[in-house]
């Protein structure tokens, strides 16, 4: 039901990408272009696994959140039974929003317009005047929310508006082995501490969605002050030490940025670190134990970030978790979710300190966090100019680099960390979706 | 809270006027060392995310989302940044101006410290963008007698957006 037809230009400028990748060469304007969005929304959000929200967001039974795939408004509610389900918040009878707030506990929805009740599960369960206007002629059974299939990872909800979708497992493609060291902190996993920083920024989505595929290379210099004073625990000389590793085809991608010398699991608590002996495995272990930094993305558009930060030069300090949604709005315009994720069975000391560490680094007021919006927003603005349309970006870090054949876990790994090999991936993932014929 | 609250001698309200007035300035001139020298060593400074709900919802302030959740420490650790010539999202500085009105001063339990409500405005212009961002905010802070002057114990200020507009909050309210 595509229904975006490609100008001859984009045709053209997404022909040439196709050829250039393999070489490391990605066009400028797919940075801030309306046609480009368009196809986006078409072709990408409403085939892809889209991120909607954390399970314990939504703990107890009527708790609800509206979240987007795509430009859809997403109910996605915990029901009666416990279930998980998504659907479109829009009325069946004449399309009025239904849930007008951001999140609630609620076991029916009314409309206010004509007064119809659903189920927080979607089902039409009461009409209005359904015998004197309607004569008992509508088949309340077929007139429910529009539903939204949804799929589960440890935690995480996902949805798609695509019935062909494949499975997330499938769709996730072994990512699930990386995505553990954010959600597997410890046997009772992660949750959220909070409802969510939420804004919006004058940046197109794919510039976050890059940096958070393990762009390393933009730390020692974008967050200078934090090397500099001593809160970033790595130094520019070994900066570039690490692993970045892909799924190929796929999209996704992770950052394993390493400190040498940094003693194993720096920043976690010890109960911490024993739980996790029990909810990783030998080859997680293996590698998250050496792992400083962690800064990865699920295709297309869900990031995370772990890291240890302490106010004393030095010390270990807490592991800070976040994770964050780049939602489109407009070319060159996004909304933005950053939630503070935290081991569910930590102490309450340390998820506050935890949450005070993502405050200060990579909330909305967050000390690294501005900076990264700061230069995202002119790469915005010179990516939509005209000259730009004509303009390539080098993508050719660690072109020739081998891929490691011994590392122990899924995906295409290559070291040192400072590469463009995840966002050469990336782009070429991205190509798939915007060119696939119906 | 009625609309009758207990009085506080006007010397007191225009002292503690004077004081916010003096501490926006130095936030408006970039004196960021000197607008620390208005916090208390136990200060906390904190802006709750906020999150629209249903009328009648418990709350509407998230009780434990913060935008700053801040100490006199992490507020200097911010301060030491804008110090830095790595500061990015303050280079070039932005250009803010707070508006404080709705001034009302209230006693609490303690003789020293008074509740201070105020309304906030702050306009940030930056670089040649022609659009700035508007923070619009209730402060409800408290205040303690410090020798002839005064300290500020909590500032907290809650933005009446609920999804910010502004790509990023590198200025203080
Ligand atoms: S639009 Fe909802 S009942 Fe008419
Ligand atoms: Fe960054």
């Amino acid at each position: 039901m595509s229904t975006t037809t490609i100008s001859p230009g984009l045709r053209q400028l997404l022909g040439e990408m196709r050829e250039g990748i393999p070489g490391g060469r990605v066009p400028a304007r797919i940075f801030n272009d309306q046609e480009i969005f368009d196809l986006e929304q078409d072709k990408l959000f409403s085939k892809a696994w889209c991120f909607l929200a954390h399970e314990t967001e939504i703990p107890k039974k009527g708790d609800y959140v509206v979240r987007y795939i795509a430009n859809n408004s997403i109910i996605v509610v915990r029901d009666e039974h416990g279930n998980i389900t998504a659907n479109l918040n829009m009325c069946r009878h004449r399309g009025n929003m239904m849930c007008k707030s951001e999140m609630g506990n609620a076991s029916h929805f009314r409309c206010s317009y004509h007064g119809w009740v659903y189920k927080n599960s979607g089902e039409l369960i009461g009409v209005p005047m359904f015998k004197e206007g309607y004569e008992g002629q509508l088949d309340r059974s077929q007139w429910g929310l529009v539903k939204v299939r949804t799929e589960t990872y440890a935690g995480l909800i996902f949805g798609t508006i695509d019935p062909q979708a494949p499975d997330l497992e499938d769709y996730l493609g072994g990512f699930q082995f990386y995505l553990d060291i954010y959600l597997k902190q410890g046997l009772g996993g992660s949750e959220v501490h909070g409802p969510p920083d939420h804004w919006v920024a004058e940046t197109d989505w794919k510039i976050c969605a890059e940096n958070f595929s393990g762009d390393g290379y933009h730390t020692p210099v974008a967050h200078q002050f934090g090397f500099h004073l001593g809160y970033f625990p790595s130094s520019g000389s070994t900066h570039s030490e690490g692993w970045a590793v892909n799924i190929p085809n796929k999209g996704h991608a992770i950052g394993l940025g390493h400190t040498p010398g940094m003693p194993a699991f720096f920043g976690y608590p010890d109960e911490l670190v024993e739980q996790m002996h029990q909810s990783l495995s030998p080859e997680q272990l293996e590698i998250f134990s050496k792992t400083r930094t962690a800064v990865g993305s699920v295709f297309p558009n869900l990031s995370f970030l772990i890291q240890p930060f302490s106010l004393d030069p030095g010390e270990p300090g807490v592991r800070f978790c976040t994770m964050r949604l780049w939602h489109p709005i407009g070319p060159g315009r996004m909304e933005m979710w950053s939630w503070c994720l935290v081991p569910t069975d930590a102490s309450e000391e340390y998820k506050e300190a935890a949450y005070k560490a993502y405050t200060l680094t990579f909330g909305q007021a967050g000390t690294f966090e501005q900076d990264d919006f700061e230069n995202w927003i002119k790469v915005t603005r010179a990516a939509g100019s005209t000259m730009a349309r004509d303009v390539e970006f080098p993508y050719v870090m660690g072109l020739e680099r081998p891929k490691l054949e011994d590392f122990p876990g899924p995906g295409h790994a290559v070291s040192p960390y400072v590469t463009d090999t995840n966002f050469r991936n990336l782009w070429s993932t991205w190509l798939d979706y915007l060119t696939r014929e119906e | 809270m009625t609309l009758q609250a207990a009085e506080v001698d006007r010397e007191t309200r225009e002292s503690i006027k004077d004081f916010l007035y003096r501490e926006s300035l130095a936030l408006d001139e970039q004196r960021f060392r000197d607008w620390l020298t208005a916090f208390a060593e136990d200060a906390r400074y904190e802006i709750p995310v906020r999150v629209t709900r249903e009328k009648l919802s418990e709350w509407e302030l998230s009780p434990n989302s913060r935008i700053f959740d801040d100490t006199k420490e992490t507020l200097e650790v911010r301060v030491k940044r804008l110090e830095t010539d790595f500061a990015w999202s303050e280079q070039p500085a932005s250009r803010t101006r707070h508006f404080i009105t709705n001034i009302l001063v209230e006693p609490t339990e303690r003789a020293d410290e008074f509740r201070v409500l105020s309304n906030c405005l702050v306009y940030r212009s930056r670089g040649d963008e022609t659009t700035p961002s508007l923070f619009s905010a209730q402060r409800r802070d408290v205040v303690r007698r410090d020798g002839g002057g005064w300290l500020i114990v909590h500032r907290w200020a809650a933005l009446d957006q609920a999804v910010v507009n502004a790509h990023n909050m590198s200025i203080f309210i």
